[in-house]
């Protein structure tokens, strides 16, 4: 067969495809950098809260697992972060959502007594913090001082340490202590205690004088 | 006496009388009992030569006469028992009350769900009997479920299962109160038992003769004995132990909650207490103004259990 003229030569037609193959490879390599910058998330602003220690380390045998462990930004552990603001800034808050189902944040269940407006306790201009009465900030690590707005008996009893749990030291000159703070304990959308399955019942001793419990009943393990 | 009858003195034939099969038979019966009598008093010496007990532990003196470098001795002695028999050796120490310290306990009626997480702490810290489901009965802790307007003891029920709290029912977990005038040292015939200097009822489990007169009087119910060795796993023995406390006790002796004096007289919270998920239980210094359970006796509302029978617990109950 009678092959056409070739354009170039065989030796610059190899240089010229080895070019080629550089450049594609070049381009490909722009594309994928632009397209990774367009899927990078937006900056983390509002770190993941870190659980507060409890007890003592020495104590691994003792179960001191938070009735609540907050949940903070599940997002956030799964590897998203985002800003409050994000999306705040364009959408306005609302003061009540008046029972209708909520597009966002739709796991939030408001059962809070008559506290039933999200700006009450979220801050309508900064979504990362709350809002005291005076329209001031509260930070989230200090949420203790937001329910301290309302609940100031109980507060006043958790600062004695007769409300909540403390762990480690009773005598604070031989070591720490640590203190739960109300959100370990209490959903703040819905702060009543919930009811948990109990342990089983150890086997106590019949007493000499035959109580009505004297003896086990046979539902007594599970 | 002055009237009476003068003394006869007894014929002959009386006092030796000729050996009768009856007599004989007698003589026989008292002199078996007798040794029978003897065999079991030098019974211990069998458990000595199993080794179940050492000459140490036979010939010590009590508690209140130990030098230091006895209870050295004596603490080495358990360690090692310890070791060959579970497998894991201890650190056990003899941990002297603190000055000025009074130990008060105080717990919230209100606020306790009957969970039984106490109960259970109570029995990882206290190294009690756990291998086997039905081996499982040394807790210091007994919730008891009572209805709620009333405080009747008598009705309560202490096996309740399920989801707690349950609405018409309030928990009331009944450990040792702790008493000033404690009625289960006044039984003990060995003084085996005695109030320390902070407050804390105590056992000598190598003193105790397990005659749980102890039990008997408690109106607490907060006495436990050991009918058998304790049975625990060799990853579930808490190492840090302590002579008055939880050492592992040997099979015959009485136990019973010393609000984990191992680790309150370090100044750490009690077992019990760091496992509370509501918090209900509060520990302190009584003599402390400043501590947390005065904070409660001066503003709560207590109630003590029992405080007809005039034992003066320092265990408060209280509600919010």
């Amino acid at each position: 067969m009678n092959q056409p003229p070739a354009l170039f030569p065989a030796s610059r037609r190899r240089i010229l495809r080895r070019w080629s193959c550089a450049l594609a490879a070049l381009v490909a390599t722009g594309v994928c950098l632009w397209a990774a910058e367009k899927l990078v998330l937006p900056k983390v602003s509002k770190p993941e809260p870190a659980q507060p220690k409890i007890g003592l380390d020495t104590d691994k045998h003792l179960d001191k697992t938070p009735p609540r462990q907050t949940k903070g930004l599940d997002l956030v552990k799964m590897g998203w972060t985002y800003d409050c603001n994000e999306c705040h800034k364009l959408i306005e808050p609302k003061w009540h959502y008046d029972g209708r189902p909520m597009v966002e944040h739709e796991q939030v269940k408001l059962n809070h007594g008559n506290n039933r407006f999200c700006l009450n306790c979220h801050s309508a201009k900064n979504h990362n913090v709350f809002v005291d009465y005076d329209g001031s900030e509260i930070k989230q690590q200090d949420v203790v001082q937001l329910c301290a707005r309302c609940h100031g008996t109980t507060y006043r009893d958790w600062q004695h340490g007769a409300h909540g749990r403390t762990n480690g030291h009773w005598d604070k000159s031989k070591g720490e202590q640590t203190q739960l703070r109300c959100i370990q304990c209490h959903d703040p959308h819905d702060p009543a205690y919930k009811p948990i399955l109990t342990l089983r019942a150890p086997d106590y001793p019949a007493r000499a004088a035959g109580s009505a419990h004297s003896s086990q009943p046979e539902t007594a393990k599970h | 006496m002055a009237n009476g009858s003068p003394i006869q003195p007894k014929r002959v034939e009386e006092a030796l009388k000729p050996l009768t099969r009856r007599t004989f038979l007698k003589g026989t019966a008292a002199t078996m009992a007798g040794v029978a009598g003897l065999v079991s008093a030098l019974r211990p010496l069998l458990s000595l030569e199993r080794g179940e007990i050492t000459m140490d532990e036979l010939l010590q003196k009590h508690y209140s006469q130990l030098k230091p470098e006895d209870m050295q001795h004596i603490l080495g002695v358990l360690e090692k028992k310890c070791e060959r028999e579970y497998g894991v050796k201890p650190d056990i120490r003899d941990i002297k009350p603190l000055a000025g310290v009074q130990f008060g306990y105080a717990l919230s009626l209100t606020k306790c769900i009957g969970c039984r997480k106490c109960a259970h702490a109570c029995m990882a810290e206290n190294n009690q009997s756990r291998d086997y489901d039905d081996d499982v009965n040394m807790s210091y802790i007994r919730v008891l479920e009572l209805a709620k307007g009333s405080i009747n003891v008598e009705t309560s029920d202490h096996y309740y299962t399920g989801e707690v709290p349950k609405k018409d029912k309030y928990y009331m977990p009944v450990q040792c109160h702790q008493c000033q005038e404690s009625p289960c040292t006044k039984a003990c015939p060995v003084q085996a038992t005695w109030m320390e200097p902070d407050g804390v009822v105590t056992v000598d489990y190598n003193w105790c003769i397990g005659c749980r007169y102890c039990m008997a009087a408690c109106p607490y119910d907060a006495r436990r004995f050991n009918f058998k060795k304790p049975t625990i796993g060799e990853q579930a023995i808490n190492p840090n132990q302590s002579y008055l406390s939880n050492r592992i006790r040997p099979k015959g002796v009485v136990e019973k909650c010393t609000f984990c004096l191992h680790r309150t007289r370090e100044g750490k919270y009690p077992a019990c207490l760091e496992v509370c998920p509501t918090g209900a239980r509060v520990f302190g210094n009584l003599l402390d103004p400043a501590s947390e359970i005065n904070y409660i006796l001066k503003n709560k509302r207590v109630y003590i259990l029992k405080e007809d029978a005039g034992t003066v617990p320092k265990f408060y109950y209280y509600f919010d």
